[in-house]
């Protein structure tokens, strides 16, 4: 039932550079080699001869993707193809798809800058309904006057109070008449003499001016007119330079779908580039690859590369562990628990899998915190309607549907009537100090097996003392059971006695031991270290226990839920009774139902993998062709 | 910010403080060999550099990531319009890299070699820098910046740049103002008695970047009296507004530092050139920095002012080692690194 990681073999193979493409295109098909970056023990490898494919690879995917997302384009699959791609094919095409680029983004540049033109001319236009009112003569802001000059415009807010007191400099006045989005509407006015210092000024401070035409010397309105003119124009460029844009695009289709096709080609001998390493014409590639496949892979660069190659695989050692990834044993039913097992950690290399395990322990805690023949058959059925938009939560609340029916006929409960049925075994109604116990027994079975899968663990990664002598390992193991006997020599009215005492003394003794030889530092500083790490085991196995109290308080909790529901509804008439029955059973299926959940995957987190699962592993990605 | 928080912050800040490497022991350094200032910066920082590692761990990248999770460390009790001023303002080190990102895209530089230049900012960093190094034109990076939360900065660069060309002081002074306005903003929104004590770290910095700037501008690129004054920040500390624009009047150099408040007067009246008032204004804005963070009893200007130090220091050691790599001799690393006698 319980699995580690598919077993995996160290392989290193020795070519030449001549078949390095054709090598990377072999083991990206076949999807079974995880690439390692390694020193290549003593052979001199201190080139990359994929470096300057992979930079050339690089800047062609990014200005596809730019491009991509531009074109909105569906393509459709590749031909699936076993031919390289080589560093002329993919210069040609770089070189290409950077001319497109160019051109997008020069039209892209216009476009910005005629947006931003049209922005000017509305906030302008803004400005001018002000004067819409007042019978003024416009072409006098448009006349230099021998003395005066006066600009209307539009100046950033956040430059409108330093250009103030800079234009005080110059014997200019800025008078700002209306608060735009952004932007003070203002009138300055000031003596001609200075006039060209003031229009440097007025430039860094992104000021825009009105610009009154030759053909007018009328009201504001007439000027009106000219603006939404130029309104429309600078629109109608805006729409022609997308039609380009689209042409432009539309016309490269073919190129950016065998560019796409290229890139789908180049991508495994690219990806490559920091672990491929040679010198002279040899290059030489490690990696992981499951133990079966080994010899799949053997035939298969054998049937592909044109010249002899040197291919080894070995064992992993002990030291190596931290570098092998981790396969999973894939399980559509165990899928989503071993998404929920990845969310704390990935299992290393020889770590068991708790997945199984895992699913096993957490439906069975939902069906007993949550038992309920009519609640667990509401979660079957919506389980079931959500299986095709959320098959992941589906399968779960299938398995948990499932689960909390079986332990509504242990209880007796169908949709919180606790008389209806007669229970198979227990009910917390009637007999809540029993289903107190059994929860107690099941969380001490539980940290049982934690300790037992935490040995084995240590065992598997060669960690023989951590095994034996620590807190988590065999002695911790024995202290728990001992201190499980004691609490069951005291609970039924025996004394606690010498025996007891040395029962739990001898493996502490081993534990403490064991931590005071790992310890460093001064004699004060171990001792306390020793100290509060004995104790902290000692409190972590009796919280751990205790945890598992709320294995039947939830159950409890459900009755009493149950309880209210039928109090409120009992003092309602026939209509209020069943309904508010009915309101409730909901609340108690999506409110209690959420938190069981919760509490469930809690206990499995805490009391459970961090007592044997450390999660350090690395996820098995295979070189493969990215579709 | 609960009693407990404040006192764990003034004693982590009293420890932070005591770690700084102050400046007559920088200056020290600059005569020892490498490995020797590396095991000096070590035994006074208690931290452990290194030399000789990866790109991304390279000894600049150590000095920054380690000053990054200090601060981290300084903010993290912070909350609300606090929090978001610090944030706001460790930006400045993201600056240096948006400047090097357009600089380096104005006058085509090969996207490795401005790579190089990048420092890694780990979690701090908000700038899409992989992007911003694929893009093929100064333009095509500019619209990417103007979807970052620096587009109001790079606007601003983006009309400097139109309006005057590739000039890179200008471009650098544009987006510094830009910052500098923005954090100064940010004041508003803290307690009366937090900006009002940050104002004078604060100020004292803007005054050291006002006068360079105006210095600069009047009288290296002759802009008009103006047009300088406008390119200022006017939130200085002795340096206000009303300052500023007397000072922007002048027509020279000698007439503006004789006309300056008295305090850099007798400061700077020795001093002949624009670069020898810039590195003795920022020793005197650190003075300010450091005297705050010794004395002053606002939480938030005594975390801003050791921002400030650290910034510097870590500038100064940037400076120092690279110098030593490069086998520059003492004097020009003096230069380099702006140490004045």
């Amino acid at each position: 039932m319980l699995s580690a990681p598919t077993t995996m073999r160290k392989v290193s193979l020795y070519m030449l550079d001549a078949d390095a493409q054709k090598a990377a295109m072999t083991l990206a098909r076949m999807a079974v080699m995880h690439p390692l970056e390694t020193d290549h023990g003593t052979l001199p490898l201190d080139e990359f001869p994929a470096a300057s494919y992979q930079t050339v690879y690089h800047d062609l995917n990014s200005r596809f993707e730019k491009i991509k997302v531009l074109s909105h384009q569906n393509f459709e699959s590749p031909v699936d193809s076993a031919e390289v791609v080589t560093l002329e094919q993919l210069q040609a095409l770089d070189s290409e798809l950077k001319s497109i680029w160019l051109q997008v983004s020069d039209i892209e540049e216009q476009l910005r800058r005629q947006t931003e033109k049209t922005s000017v001319v509305r906030q302008l236009s803004h400005s001018l309904q002000k004067f819409s009112s007042l019978d003024l003569d416009l072409s006098r802001l448009r006349r230099d006057g021998d003395f005066l000059r006066i600009v209307v415009g539009t100046v950033p807010s956040i430059n409108f109070d330093q250009l103030k007191r800079a234009l005080s400099l110059t014997h200019f006045m800025i008078q700002s008449f209306y608060t735009g989005e952004g932007a003070q509407h203002v009138v300055i006015f000031g003596s001609t003499e200075q006039h060209e210092d003031v229009q440097e000024l007025l430039k860094s401070a992104d000021f825009r001016g009105l610009n009154i035409p030759e053909e007018f010397s009328g009201s504001p309105s007439q000027l009106q007119a000219d603006m939404d003119r130029q309104v429309t124009q600078s629109e109608q460029s805006i729409d022609a330079l997308n039609q380009q844009l689209s042409e432009l695009l539309s016309g490269n289709k073919a190129k950016l779908a065998s560019a796409r096709e290229l890139l789908i080609r180049a991508r495994p001998y690219a990806s490559l580039a920091s672990v491929l390493k040679g010198r002279g014409g040899l290059v030489s590639i490690q990696g992981w690859v499951p133990a079966h496949c080994q010899q799949r892979v053997r035939r298969e660069l054998e049937a592909t590369l044109e010249f002899p190659f040197h291919i080894e695989f070995s064992e992993p050692t002990v030291k190596e562990f931290e570098t092998v990834p981790s396969l999973l044993k894939e399980s559509w039913v165990l899928k989503p628990f071993q998404d929920l097992v990845k969310n704390f950690g990935i299992p290393a290399y020889k770590e068991v899998d708790p997945s199984s395990l895992f699913a096993l322990s957490y439906i069975l805690m939902f069906g007993m915190m949550f038992g309920d023949i009519g609640h667990g058959f509401v979660i079957l059925l919506g389980s079931f309607l959500l299986y095709k938009r959320f098959a992941a939560v589906a399968i779960v609340g299938v398995l948990a549907g499932l689960s909390s029916i079986l332990f509504g006929f242990v209880y007796g409960s169908i949709f919180g009537y606790e008389e209806v049925i007669h229970a198979f075994w227990m009910s917390p109604m009637h007999d809540p100090v029993r289903v107190l116990l059994v929860a107690v027994v099941w969380g001490a079975s539980f940290l049982l097996v934690a300790n037992a899968l935490a040995i084995r663990n240590y065992l598997a990664i060669a960690q023989h003392q951590q095994a034996f002598y620590s807190g988590k390992g065999l002695a911790g193991m024995c202290f728990y059971l001992a201190a499980i006997y004691a609490g069951y020599q005291i609970v039924n009215g025996q004394a606690f006695g010498w025996f007891e005492a040395v029962l739990l003394m001898m493996p502490m003794s081993v534990i403490l031991w064991f931590q005071w030889s790992q310890s460093s530092g001064g004699l004060v500083e171990r001792v306390l270290v020793v100290f509060i790490e004995g104790l902290e085991h000692i409190i972590s196995n009796v919280s751990g226990t205790l945890s598992f109290l709320r294995v039947a308080a939830f159950s409890l909790n459900h009755i009493a839920l149950a309880a209210a529901v039928f109090a409120i509804a009992g003092m309602l008439d026939v209509f209020g009774h069943w309904m508010t029955v009915v309101l409730g059973n909901i609340f108690i299926i999506v409110l209690e139902g959420a938190i069981v959940a919760i509490q469930c995957l809690r206990l499995e987190y805490y009391e459970g993998f961090s007592r044997f699962f450390s999660g350090k592993g690395k996820a098995f990605e295979p070189l493969k062709i990215e579709r | 910010m609960s009693g407990f928080s404040s006192a764990y912050l003034h004693t982590r800040l009293s420890i932070f403080a005591n770690r700084l490497i102050r400046l007559p022991r920088l200056l020290a350094l600059i005569d020892l060999d490498l490995e020797r200032i590396l095991s000096n910066v070590n035994a006074i920082t208690g931290r452990h550099y290194e030399l000789d590692l990866a790109y991304d761990d390279r000894i600049e990248n150590q000095l920054i990531n380690h000053a990054l999770e200090d601060f981290r460390v300084l903010i993290r009790p912070f909350s609300g319009a606090e929090r978001r001023f610090f944030h706001f303002a460790i930006r400045w080190f993201e600056l240096v890299n948006l400047k090097v990102l357009i600089r380096g895209k104005f006058t085509a530089t090969d996207s490795s070699e401005i790579q190089q230049r990048l420092i890694n900012l780990g979690n701090f960093a908000d700038l899409p820098n992989k992007k911003l190094l694929e893009t093929d034109d100064p333009y095509e990076m500019l619209r990417l910046l103007e979807t970052t939360d620096y587009a109001s900065i790079v606007r601003q660069a983006r009309h400097v740049y139109e309006e005057q060309g590739n000039d890179l002081f200008l471009l650098d002074a544009t987006i510094d103002r830009s910052f500098f306005i923005d954090l100064h903003r940010r004041t508003c929104f803290l307690k009366a008695s937090d900006a009002e004590h940050l104002r004078q770290v604060m100020g004292g910095m803007m005054d050291r970047f006002n006068l360079l700037w105006l210095l600069r501008f009047r009288f290296s690129y002759g802009l008009s009296p103006a047009k300088s004054f406008y390119l200022l920040t006017s939130v200085g500390n002795k340096l206000n507004s009303v300052e500023l624009m007397r000072l922007a009047k002048l027509d020279n150099f000698e007439a503006v530092i004789a006309a300056l408040p008295e305090a850099y007067q007798s400061l700077l009246a020795n001093v002949e050139t624009i670069s020898d008032i810039e590195i003795v204004m920022e020793y005197y804005s650190l003075a300010i920095a450091a005297d705050t963070l010794r004395n002053s009893t606002s939480l938030v200007s005594r975390v801003f002012s050791y921002i400030l130090l650290r910034e510097a220091e870590v500038r100064f050691l940037q400076a120092l080692i690279k110098g030593k790599q490069l086998g520059f001799d003492s004097a020009l690393i003096k230069l380099a690194v702006g140490a004045v006698d």
